[in-house]
This record gives C-alpha cells, sequence and structure tokens, in this order.
C-alpha cells in the first residue's frame, strides 16, 4: 500500500500540539518513514499543498485567515483530524468568548479596528467543517497521537481513551484531591489518557484535555460550592479549557437565570 | 484451628523471618490518614492500625492495566507472563479485604477460569491483622468482619501480644521456621482476645439489613431513588476502582508503529461509563447515567446475591469515603428499604 499523503498544520494556537509530534524523538524516524509528509511548516521546508488522506489541525479558527485555511485543507482531505483542545473544543482562546474581539481590541491596541485581518470569536474546527476524529489534550499525549497514527496506517478507527481522570487517579492511588484536599479538581469532568499526572503531583486537574462525555457539570459545579468556593471560582476553573462546550454553557445559563 | 500467641517484642524478627517466604507488602502511609499496601523493608514501616487502603487488595492479583499477551504478524501470540511467578506475602490485611478476595475467587473461578487471576493468588501469601471499625465500616452487617478462610495466619491484637490463628500449612510453616517466638494459648491471652472481641462488637456504627433486600430492590426498581442519584453521580468511575470486589475490565488491543507487532491489555473498567453497555451498532442498553448506577447497587447487592449467594460487598465503606458526590451505599439502602431513624453518618467525618 502507497504511503498516507499527510499534512499538518497550526491555526491559532500555541503551536504545542504539533511539537508533540516533534518531540516523539524515539518514534520519529518510523513515523516519517511510515507517512508521506506533504505539509509541515514546523518540521520541514520545502511544503506542497496537494490533496491528502490524513489532515492533522491543531488551534481554533479565530480570524477569517483560519477560516479560510481551515475550508481549503478539509476540501482536499479525505480525514481531518482535530489536534488539541483548542481544536477540539475551543481552548484558552475560546476561554472568554462572552467578551467581543472589538473590546479586546480596544484593550491591547487602544483602537476597535487594527486594520489587521477581521477577528472571529474562536471556536473549535467542528463548527466551521466537518471533524473526522479528535485527539484532545493540552499538549495531546505522544502516546496517543502515535497509537492513533499506528491505527490509521492500519486502517483502523483509533481507539482513544474515554474514561474520566478520577478513573486514572484512583488507579495511580493518589490522594484525592476534592475530598481529601479540598481544592477545586476537574478530575471528575475531564478526560484520562494523561494517567491523572497533576493529582500525581500533587496538584488538582485544571481539565486541559477537554470534558469527558456526559460530563455532569451541574453536580460537579454544586459539590464544589458546597465546599465553599463560589460561583465565580468555579465556572473560571472550569472555562479555561472548554468554555464552548454545550454541557458547560448549559450550566452557565442556568447560573445566569437563577 | 491451631491458635498461639506472638508477643508484639518477637514482632520484627518474625517479620524478618517472613522474607524467606516471598516479597512482602504492607499498609504504609501515604499522605494524612491515607494508606496504601506497598513493598516493605521492616516491621516499623507499617502502619498496622490504618482503617483502609486507597486501592484495596485486587491491585495485585489483578492490575490495573496488564498485557494480557504480545502479537507478532509472522511469529503469532506470546503469553504475557510478567511477574506471574512473584512469590508475595502480603502482611496486614484487614477482614474485609480476605473476605473480598474470597469473593473474587469464586467469580474468577466460574466457567471461564481466568489463569492470569489464579496464577498469581497462588503465588500470594496472606498474613491477616485485627482491626477497630470506624464511622464506614459496615461489614458486620456483610459478615465479613471476620475472616473464617483467605488467610495463611491471622493475627489479633490482644494489647501487648497477637492472637495468631493458623489458617494453612504454610502458615504453619511460617510459625515453624521461627517456633522459639510464639506461645501457645493461656488464660490471660484467651480472656484479653474476648474482651477486645466484645470491645470491638460494641464499636460498629453502621448497620444495613440484608435480609430480603433483593426482594425491596426488585420492588423498587422503578424508584425515583435511581433518577436522582444519576443526577449526583459524577460517573468519575472512583467507586469501582477502588472496591474490592469490582472486577469489570476492557480489552484494548494496542498496535505498533510497525503493523506487525503490538499487544493486547486489560484495564480496569466501571459500569458507571457510558460506553461500558454500548454494542456493536452503537446501541447502548444502559445510555442513561442513572440506569448505571442502578445497575451498579442491583448488582453488587441483588444479582450476585442470585448467582452466588451472598452480596459482593463487603462493607469496607471506601466507596463512600471516596465518592466526591458524597454518595453513600448504606443511605441508599436505608432509604431504599424506607427505614426511618437510621443511624446517618455525620456529615464531614471522613475515614
Amino acid at each position: 500500500m502507497a504511503k498516507p499523503k499527510v499534512g499538518i498544520y497550526g491555526l491559532t494556537s500555541c503551536a504545542g500540539d504539533q511539537l508533540v509530534l516533534v518531540n516523539c524523538e524515539d518514534e520519529l524516524l518510523d513515523i516519517v518513514g511510515a507517512l508521506d509528509l506533504k505539509s509541515f511548516v514546523m518540521g520541514q521546508s520545502i511544503n506542497d499543498e496537494c490533496e491528502l488522506d490524513i489532515a492533522l489541525v491543531e488551534g481554533v479558527v479565530a480570524n477569517q485567515h483560519d477560516k479560510e485555511t481551515l475550508e481549503d485543507i478539509r476540501s482536499r482531505s479525505a480525514l481531518l483530524i482535530a489536534l488539541g483542545t483548542c481544536a477540539v473544543w475551543g481552548g484558552v482562546p475560546a476561554s472568554k468568548n462572552e467578551v467581543s474581539r472589538a473590546e479586546f481590541q480596544k484593550a491591547v491596541y487602544g483602537t476597535e479596528t487594527t486594520g489587521h485581518e477581521e477577528l472571529i470569536t474562536p471556536l473549535p474546527l467542528s463548527h466551521f467543517v466537518p471533524v473526522d476524529f479528535r485527539i484532545s489534550g493540552c499538549p495531546i499525549e505522544k502516546e496517543e497521537l502515535v497509537g492513533s497514527i499506528a491505527s490509521l496506517l492500519h486502517g483502523d478507527i483509533p481507539v482513544l481513551t474515554n474514561i474520566p481522570v478520577c478513573t486514572e487517579c484512583k488507579m495511580a492511588e493518589n490522594i484525592c484531591q476534592m475530598v481529601d484536599l479540598n481544592n477545586i479538581c476537574l478530575g471528575p469532568v475531564t478526560l484520562a489518557g494523561c494517567q491523572a499526572r497533576c493529582p500525581g503531583h500533587n496538584r488538582p486537574c485544571v481539565g486541559c484535555r477537554g470534558p469527558i462525555e456526559e460530563a455532569n457539570f451541574a453536580s460537579e459545579y454544586t459539590l464544589l460550592l458546597e465546599k465553599g468556593f463560589t460561583s465565580s471560582e468555579v465556572i473560571n476553573r472550569m472555562r479555561i479549557f472548554a468554555y464552548p462546550c454545550e454541557g458547560l454553557q448549559a450550566q452557565v445559563e442556568k447560573i445566569e437565570n437563577e | 484451628m491451631k491458635v498461639l500467641t506472638l508477643s508484639k517484642k518477637n514482632a520484627t524478627p518474625f517479620f524478618e523471618a517472613l522474607k524467606s517466604f516471598g516479597k512482602t507488602y504492607g499498609p504504609v502511609e501515604k499522605g494524612e490518614k491515607a494508606y496504601s499496601f506497598q513493598p516493605v523493608e521492616s516491621f516499623s514501616q507499617l502502619a498496622l492500625d490504618y482503617k483502609r487502603t486507597i486501592l484495596p487488595l485486587k491491585k495485585f492479583f489483578y492490575k490495573p492495566c496488564q498485557p494480557v499477551f504480545h502479537f507478532n504478524k509472522d511469529s503469532g501470540y506470546q503469553p504475557a507472563e510478567e511477574d506471574l511467578e512473584e512469590k508475595i506475602v502480603l502482611f496486614g490485611v484487614h477482614p474485609c479485604d480476605i473476605n473480598a478476595l474470597n469473593i473474587l475467587d469464586l467469580v474468577n473461578s466460574g466457567p471461564y477460569v481466568d489463569n492470569y487471576y489464579f496464577v498469581k493468588r497462588q503465588n500470594n501469601l496472606i498474613i491477616g491483622i485485627s482491626c477497630m471499625p470506624d464511622e464506614l465500616c459496615f461489614c458486620r452487617s456483610m459478615s465479613t468482619d471476620f475472616a473464617e478462610t483467605g488467610f495463611d495466619l491471622f493475627l489479633s491484637d490482644i494489647g501487648d501480644s497477637y492472637v495468631v490463628r493458623v489458617g494453612t500449612g504454610i502458615g504453619d510453616d511460617m510459625v515453624n521456621a521461627v517456633p522459639d517466638l510464639f506461645s501457645p494459648i493461656d488464660e490471660e491471652s484467651s480472656r484479653a482476645y474476648k474482651d477486645s472481641s466484645n470491645e470491638r462488637s460494641a464499636m460498629f456504627q453502621r448497620y444495613i439489613e440484608l435480609s430480603d433486600l433483593p426482594e425491596i430492590m426488585d420492588l423498587e426498581f422503578h424508584s425515583e431513588l435511581w433518577e436522582k442519584l444519576g443526577e449526583r453521580c459524577l460517573a468519575c468511575g472512583s467507586c469501582s476502582m477502588i472496591c474490592p470486589t469490582c472486577n469489570c475490565y476492557n480489552i484494548i488491543d494496542k498496535l505498533n508503529l510497525d503493523q506487525k507487532t503490538g499487544e493486547r491489555i486489560r484495564q480496569w473498567d466501571s459500569c458507571l461509563f457510558k460506553d461500558f453497555a454500548e454494542v456493536s451498532g452503537g446501541h447502548n442498553f444502559r445510555s442513561k447515567r442513572a440506569s448505571r448506577v442502578q445497575q451498579r447497587y442491583l448488582h453488587k447487592q441483588q444479582g450476585f446475591v442470585e448467582q452466588y449467594g451472598r452480596p459482593s460487598c463487603v462493607g469496607c465503606g471506601r466507596c463512600t469515603m471516596v465518592c466526591p458526590a458524597k454518595i453513600d451505599i448504606v443511605e441508599i439502602l436505608h432509604t431504599i428499604r424506607g427505614e426511618r431513624n437510621h443511624r446517618r453518618r455525620k456529615s464531614d467525618r471522613r475515614r
């Protein structure tokens, strides 16, 4: 079988997810050997924007240029994979989406328009184009990236973890940040795959890998308020990585209506 | 059963003698009032006054994530046999955890024998230790507050010494390795044992009534209680991970980049997860969280009783301790039985 033609792209983001690929030092030669890497601006000088079998796209759409780039990638890719929490959920760029972009520009540049490109309220890729598969994480886990590439090469849909951080945290026998230490820990509503890295270093989960499917934000919110945290303390923690998430938006609306 | 006494002065030499029987693990302090079974080099490292460890003993026989076999396109399958032959001694195991292993033995010896589990069980020795209940223990209700089988030696603390019950031939070998450390039972130690036993009986604060519970759970199948619990439950999976008898696992194939090799792993799973009862084609038998919470309690307290004649719960109190949503099995069972004025746990007392 011919090697799949692959492009790796970054929209508005920190480029940290693409960097994870470059950091796969032990596997790098195997990865580039197995793929026909057509475009990867971070990793190679000569790029060919041709028809692709797989496109991996990091970041959010935050301006008109991002949107056009994404639509172009989508139009010439058989599979489009959202790479990282920004691409999957909106991430940090979307954490204050209720504030208009004009207001931000005024705060930063002193004027509502800078004459640069037209800004868009940042949203995940799936808001603009169909996304075939998602690898979440801030940044993504190397094992999930390598495992996903291996599955795709074999013609399988990758199977990524679908369990909450609490599960991996208990497997590691960590002290519970929420129950034992009374911290705001987002482990119960956050996708695992990180082996509960932060609680393992005695830090509560901040939710960087994005929400678990059917995350129970309502119960998590109530429990944290019972511990004495304020509504804004809890929501400000929840909003950092996945503010546009439907479940979280529903909870925010519920609080506003109360 | 052979019964002896071991003076606490002799505990250290006895512990040293156990090293010839395998690698010794015991309860050690992990944080403030949190404990874990870890490798132990000396008797003084042991925190024998612990109430419960974060993970139960199942972690020794059935790891959170372990390879089942490795595969290779050219050479076929090779069973994963890492650590299978390691001899281990578990020192300081409470009766509830011993009974939990007896339950797991039942489950794993059914029509589909789990050889990975039993090879490890056969290479394992257990030295039990007596304990005093705290505000979460309800093992007496579950008849698991005393271990009749499932240990090689069982030490009951009677103050200056232990009353030692010898449960197996290997337990007897352990005694015979250092016979001078042990003394026969005398009147004084017998009286101290009975005093301690009576004192312990008076300390249990939590009870549940097991009689006709499966029937009541049938009657209350459509109770609105389950919906309410479904709203509170975070489906975080903590209760399943720390439960000494939860044994569900998921099977995952991991392929390497070479497209030729990989491994099949099994990983602890939970019936609270959305995809637990999802089948090929996308149908989910328990798509609602409420039905998954209900399933967990029904299986522990009803389904298991129908199959094995007793609940799979051993009353260790771990699930109540770890639940971030403060879901409490004893409270649920009291509610479902319609009991009033039962003893409630004080809201913020944990462990």
